[in-house]
């Protein structure tokens, strides 16, 4: 099994990391001091298992968890230095936990279980546990932006990676998935590669041969596919 | 003529004296009080009118009958009510003494009556016109009185030769009756007014003096008691109430024992022994003032048979929810009585007292509950920053047991110190060595995110706080700033003396301050209330945040406090 740690505390990971290096069967594919950097190991390096920290810098271990890909999430232990009620109310079955200082015994419980289980992390269960993206992490230097949903006009997929541009039409990359941001934000699928917040779109002007354009308050214009044109206008309630 | 005029002049005198008894009894009753002032609003200017009502109707009646005519005194009551009543009540005196003196009869009726209304109206214009110019004194000068009294009857003499009729008659009448009513009246209004005058000076000085005694007492004895109700405080209170009040000697018990006693008898009356009279015992049981004024009920000294004291006054001193929690006893020895006006103060200072017990025990009440509170944050360590230690102590053991062993010490040292009874002072010094424990700690964490600087002049090391007070501030800048930045956190820690005042700063590069909702922030909010508690405004917590930037924390307090301002 791929193993990430995700733990802003460097002797904390590193008392992770030599209990997980125990095991024969266990690779440890990285480490990560914060949300961002875990958002982005995870995308690059697909893990199986993730050992998340609960207390992170600005980004939580449990608001992290709404940001990832629905599609490819790995399995989650989460790690805490205190019997957080968060925690608790989880569903025991869904997300295991361990407390620190980690008890080996007990890690041992949590790695059997992962080996018997294999499947990948219940999606469902996960939706219901992580509320709707507030704000949108966007690495900066040495520091995250968080970005309020509401602010956001639009976000496209480059070459690049996922980018989104707020009504002051400056633009930021994020670790976070296009479909991630359609699952968890108000936004809205106009084309393969671009979401757009509807309380920001100005116009939609149709094209000859039943194409389309939306034009954003900040003139903006995306492209609307044709396949989706439909759907859009039906979920904008002029269908 | 002369003589005839004469005999009349002292006979209506001797009849005005009687009228003037009248007055002298009645001004040494309540009726009097509100006559001592200008009457300006209406139950006062009622009041007048009724009194001068009275005496205008007394004024006929005690007049000496000539012919058919009264020569009277009914010119008093008239202009007197006028001019301290102003001109509506002198109408309305002049009215009702006029139609009483109608109803008489007599060929000079129908001009008396006029007169006396007339009379009334001069009075009430007098009283305006000296209002009016800001000379309110001058309507209780008995000088001015008797010259306006005059002037009021010599406007009555022309009325009666204007309306009497035939002339010859009412010519015949005034030279009667001219003279004689003219001294009488202007003397009796004199008189009058100089009664009215005197009642108000010994009033005014009654309650001057009461007042002067009951404000010296409350000033002395301000704050005494909120030391606590016990034998030292009793015996300062009691000495204080002995000297104020002159009474023979002052006790004070709570419900069992004598807590202090001064003045006579001291001798056999020891503090500390427990209460023997049945009497202070029927006060405490009752809750009632109890007092034996050594007749109606015999006071008798329960200890010692010589004792001179004779009569007492016991009043109970009332604790939360009006319990019995004491008494306050003032005597006095047989050669003395108890003035009233000793008795209605024992009785105002007992109140006094019995508010400041109260208010001492919800002191040391409030003081208990902060330091409870403190303890409470000492006891308090926050659970992710013991666990989180713990994990990183079990990281460490495994690679470098001598720090690890460090890591120990140092959280010992933070335990020990967090163990101190928090209404202890501490020198800077002692706290930045507490928190200097507690930094080493978490930069064992934090490693190299973590970077702490100290900007403490070492001549600023010895001034004393209240201990505890700097480490939350510094747990908070990394707890709720630091510990979010994704790179390097930064704490700057320094002292300062700015004028007489000691300027402690902890400024962090994460400016994440947020003002805190109900229940986090407690550390902080604590520690501003107990140094703004304990002296004053405008000590405290200052709280200068720019987002995402910085946050600095500014602990003001006054440098040296030789005497923490009492808790008020």
């Amino acid at each position: 099994m791929d193993v990430l740690i995700i733990d802003d505390e460097q002797p904390a990971r590193e008392e992770i990391r030599h209990l997980l290096t125990q095991e024969a069967d266990l690779r440890v594919v990285g480490e990560c001091a914060n949300a961002i950097e875990g958002i982005s190991a995870i995308n690059r390096h697909k893990p199986d298992v993730v050992f998340l920290d609960i207390q992170m810098p600005r980004i939580s271990g449990l608001e992290m968890l709404s940001m990832l890909d629905p599609e490819t999430l790995p399995r989650i232990v989460f790690l805490t230095a205190f019997d957080e009620y968060a925690v608790q109310a989880f569903d025991q079955d869904a997300f295991d936990y361990l407390l620190k200082p980690i008890d080996p015994a007990r890690l041992d419980v949590t790695l059997r279980r992962l080996r018997r289980d294999r499947s990948p992390e219940q999606a469902s269960a996960l939706f219901q546990a992580a509320a709707p993206l507030k704000q949108i992490p966007c690495p900066g230097h040495l520091r995250v932006l968080l970005i309020k949903v509401d602010d956001v006009e639009f976000a496209t997929s480059k070459a690049s990676g996922v980018h989104i541009t707020t009504h002051t039409g400056s633009e930021h990359f994020t670790e976070l998935s296009l479909r991630t941001l359609e699952e968890k934000t108000p936004f809205l699928r106009c084309h393969r590669q671009y979401l757009v917040n509807p309380e920001h779109i100005r116009e939609i002007a149709f094209q000859e041969g039943g194409g389309a354009e939306i034009i954003t308050r900040s003139e903006h214009h995306l492209p609307v596919s044709r396949r989706l044109l439909p759907e859009l206008k039906e979920k904008l309630g002029f269908a | 003529m002369f003589l005839d005029s004469l005999s009349l002049t002292l006979t209506l005198l001797q009849q005005t004296c009687v009228y003037l008894v009248i007055a002298y009894l009645l001004s040494r009753t309540r009726i009097f009080i509100p006559l001592m002032n200008v009457a300006v609003r209406l139950p006062h200017r009622l009041t007048c009118y009724v009194v001068f009502s009275a005496f205008c109707i007394m004024g006929t009646y005690f007049g000496l009958k000539i012919d058919d005519s009264i020569a009277n005194t009914r010119a008093i009551g008239a202009v007197l009510g006028g001019v301290l009543g102003g001109p509506s009540v002198g109408l309305a005196i002049g009215f009702t003494g006029g139609l009483h003196r109608y109803s008489l009869g007599g060929p000079s009726a129908l001009a008396c009556m006029l007169s006396t209304i007339v009379e009334g109206l001069i009075g009430g214009i007098f009283h305006s016109y000296m209002r009016g110019h800001g000379r309110i004194q001058t309507l209780f000068n008995p000088l001015a009185i008797a010259a306006l009294t005059l002037a009021a009857e010599i406007t009555q003499m022309l009325i009666l030769l204007i309306v009497v009729q035939p002339f010859s008659a009412a010519r015949h009448l005034v030279e009667q009756i001219a003279v004689p009513m003219g001294v009488a009246n202007a003397l009796g209004a004199g008189l009058f007014m100089r009664i009215l005058l005197d009642r108000r000076q010994i009033h005014e000085r009654q309650a001057s003096v009461f007042s002067t005694k009951a404000l010296a007492l409350a000033t002395r004895v301000e704050g005494v008691l909120h030391e606590g109700f016990n034998i030292d405080t009793s015996t300062r209170v009691a000495h204080i109430i002995h000297e104020e009040l002159g009474v023979g000697a002052v006790a004070v018990t709570d419900t069992r024992n004598l807590l202090a006693f001064i003045g006579i008898g001291a001798d056999h009356h020891l503090p500390g022994t427990p209460i023997t009279s049945a009497l202070t015992r029927r006060a405490i049981e009752n809750n009632e003032v109890v007092y034996a004024d050594g007749n109606a009920l015999a006071y008798r000294c329960s200890i010692s048979p010589k004792c001179p004291l004779a009569a007492s006054l016991i009043i109970p001193l009332l604790g939360e929810e009006r319990h019995v929690i004491g008494t306050i006893k003032l005597y006095e020895p047989r050669s003395r009585l108890f003035s009233t006006i000793n008795r209605t103060l024992g009785e105002g200072i007992a109140r006094l007292l019995s508010t400041q017990i109260l208010a001492g025990r919800y002191m040391q009440q409030r003081e208990l509950l902060a330091q409870s509170e403190i303890k409470l944050l000492h006891a308090q360590v926050n659970p992710h920053f013991l666990f989180n230690t713990l994990n990183t102590l079990s990281a460490i053991i495994r690679r470098d047991p001598e720090r690890a062993r460090h890591l120990v010490l140092n959280l010992s040292t933070f335990f020990r110190n967090n163990l101190k009874r928090p209404s202890e002072e501490a020198s800077l010094g002692e706290e930045i060595d507490h928190v200097t424990a507690y930094l080493d700690i978490e930069k064992a964490r934090f490693l190299d995110r973590l970077v702490v600087e100290f900007d403490v002049p070492v001549a600023l090391r010895q001034c004393r706080l209240p201990a505890f007070s700097l480490q939350p501030i510094v747990e908070n800048a990394i707890k709720h700033g630091t510990s979010h930045l994704l790179g390097v956190g930064r704490v700057l820690i320094s002292a300062r003396q700015i004028g007489d005042e000691l300027h402690l700063c902890v400024e962090d590069n994460a400016g994440l301050y947020e003002a805190p909702r109900e229940s986090n922030g407690l550390g902080l909010s604590l520690v501003h209330r107990r140094i703004a508690d304990r002296y004053g405004p405008p000590y405290g917590l200052d709280i200068a945040c720019e987002r995402e930037l910085s946050t600095r924390v500014t602990l003001r307090l006054p440098l040296a406090p030789t005497a923490p301002m009492a808790l008020v």
